[in-house]
């Protein structure tokens, strides 16, 4: 019964955050500094990837755009990795082993990061599931982008590639 | 001789002629010339206001800083490292007074500094003049690698004037564990 219920808020969530790919308030502002911890045990801090392009991806393991985005994201990370863009991927959850779980089923190798305690989402006023968040190599949000649907890959594509060339 | 008549008549028409032209086209010499000494002055104005909206800025940023961090109930806490070859350090907690305050997660980085020998500010406070409790709990990775948490406790007391408090880690060779000290300083 629990799990239907999550399963319905997720859709319900993810069709009202694809609905608008709206603009938020933190695009021209710097990115929220925040450190995590990561998958690998290591911690990370986003302003120790100044100078490179990076992508912040909030996911959930209830959230069915997620799963279809993440393999995309990694296709993107391992192709544009090599030249200044990183990825973090954010994950919300309570469970953390849930996540593992997801992350090794979905075969995904960019580094994700536990916000279980939801300070870092709070930091960027995340409302929809998934949400992706593009920073420059100043360190400014240029993009945000609330959900996903297909087709969004492409436009991911083409923001990320006229960042690295700044 | 009336050649030179018609002469000296032409030169003297010719130098009316200047004349008038030249009395025509002074008034607006003159105007050219105010607006370029008005356009000046407004240019000085503005520059002066410049100066003073920046001078106002700087006493606004300083007042605000002392306001919100009055020299006299301030406490800052400072990390330090010496050696650390017992300790990875993963994250350090403080609390005072029972409260959390401070969170800090370190990075690799952040932790090689700290090795180098650089001491990280982790909090600043206010604090009344009084007793308050510190307790500092650091995590990380100890001996063969072993998750290790240790937690510090120092009963300061908070007097009038600035309190610095470092907490120290350090190897004690002899146990072949790392240490963990809390200084003051005043």
């Amino acid at each position: 019964m629990m799990k239907l219920k999550n399963v319905l808020l997720g859709i319900a969530f993810s069709v009202f955050a694809a609905t608008s790919l709206a603009s938020s308030g933190l695009e021209g502002q710097t990115a929220p500094d925040f450190a995590l911890k990561s998958s690998s045990g290591e911690n990370l801090r986003l302003s120790e990837y100044r100078g490179d392009v990076v992508m912040v991806n909030f996911w959930a393991t209830w959230c069915g755009p997620c799963r279809q985005e993440m393999p995309l994201l990694d296709e993107l990370y391992a192709r544009y990795g090599r030249v200044g863009f990183s990825l973090l991927g954010v994950n919300i959850d309570d469970n953390q082993s849930k996540a593992m779980n997801m992350v090794s089923e979905l075969g995904v190798s960019f580094p994700v990061l536990f916000d279980s305690t939801k300070e870092v989402s709070k930091l960027y006023d995340v409302d929809a599931m998934p949400v992706t968040v593009l920073i420059d190599r100043e360190g400014t949000v240029r993009y945000v982008h609330l959900g996903y649907k297909p087709g969004y890959e492409d436009k991911y594509l083409d923001q990320v590639r006229s960042l690295l060339r700044e | 001789m009336t050649k030179r008549l018609l002469l000296s008549f032409a030169a003297g028409l010719l130098a009316v002629f200047c004349a008038v032209s030249i009395a025509q086209e002074s008034p607006e010499l003159v105007a050219e010339a105010e607006t370029r000494e008005t356009f000046r002055s407004l240019d000085e104005e503005v520059q002066d206001l410049k100066k003073e909206v920046l001078d106002l800025n700087r006493d606004l940023f300083l007042l605000e800083e002392e306001l919100l961090f009055p020299a006299n109930s301030q406490v800052a806490f400072f990390i330090s490292m010496d050696v650390g070859e017992y300790f990875d350090l993963d994250s350090v907690n403080l609390k005072i007074d029972g409260k959390e305050v401070a969170n800090y997660l370190y990075t690799e980085r952040e932790a090689d500094a700290l090795v180098r020998g650089g001491v990280h500010r982790v909090h600043m406070a206010n604090l009344k003049t009084g007793e308050h409790e510190l307790i500092a709990t650091f995590t990380g990775a100890g001996p063969h690698t072993r998750d290790y948490r240790r937690g510090a406790t120092l009963t300061f007391d908070k007097g009038i004037g600035a309190k610095y408090i470092e907490l120290e880690i350090t190897d004690r060779v002899k146990k072949q564990q790392p240490e963990f000290v809390i200084k003051e300083w005043e």
